[in-house]
């Protein structure tokens, strides 16, 4: 991460507009038993209260890392029931980075979200149309497909 | 190689951060080596 996607411009200009930034030692206690950390890379998004909402193992080239963390910010605000700002964060996903491993799920919480705040069950059938016809493979549209019955 | 990121180092400094301007936190656990 350090060699590769942190030095990146535009991965540091996501980090200093969109969220703040914390570093600390996989072996640092207590953070590293609260948080269960087994391994790293491991990247953990929290709210502002510092409760977790999302997380990842591994490393992230450049071209995943900002999708990958608007894919947590967006979790994060969906948790929280905030759900004009989960949409608006899947939205900075979706459309930029169509070929991001974390788009397919984007778009599904993306029509949960939407179905929540309306109760209109049209935005859950568009998210199964949405994944089936653009990613067929993804593990989101096979999850998505009891909705094709609506 | 260095990076421009402002890491903070201490969770309650993150929160407090995270807190004023309003936004998530991205905690990074990384191998000390």
């Amino acid at each position: 991460m350090d060699t590769v996607t942190y030095p990146q411009k535009e991965v540091t200009d996501f980090i200093a507009g969109n969220i703040v930034p914390l570093r600390v030692a996989s072996d640092a206690m207590p953070l590293s038993k609260h948080f269960n950390v087994k391994w790293t890379p491991t990247l953990v998004v929290l709210d502002v209260a510092g409760k977790e909402h999302a997380r990842t193992l591994g490393f992230l080239p450049p071209e995943e890392f900002i999708p990958t963390i608007l894919l947590g910010m967006g979790k994060s605000c969906f948790d929280l029931d905030d759900f004009a700002l989960a949409i608006e964060d899947f939205d900075r996903l979706i459309q930029p980075y169509p070929r991001s491993h974390s788009t397919p799920q984007a778009i599904y919480l993306q029509g949960v979200t939407r179905y929540k705040s309306t109760h209109d069950v049209g935005h859950l059938k568009k998210l199964y149309e949405k994944l089936r016809d653009e990613y067929p493979q993804s593990v989101w549209a096979q999850r998505a497909m009891p909705y094709r019955l609506l | 190689m260095e990076t421009a990121i402002k890491w903070q180092t201490d969770m309650k400094m993150a929160i407090q951060q995270a807190k004023a301007e309003d936004k998530p936190i991205l905690l990074d656990f990384f191998n000390p080596g």
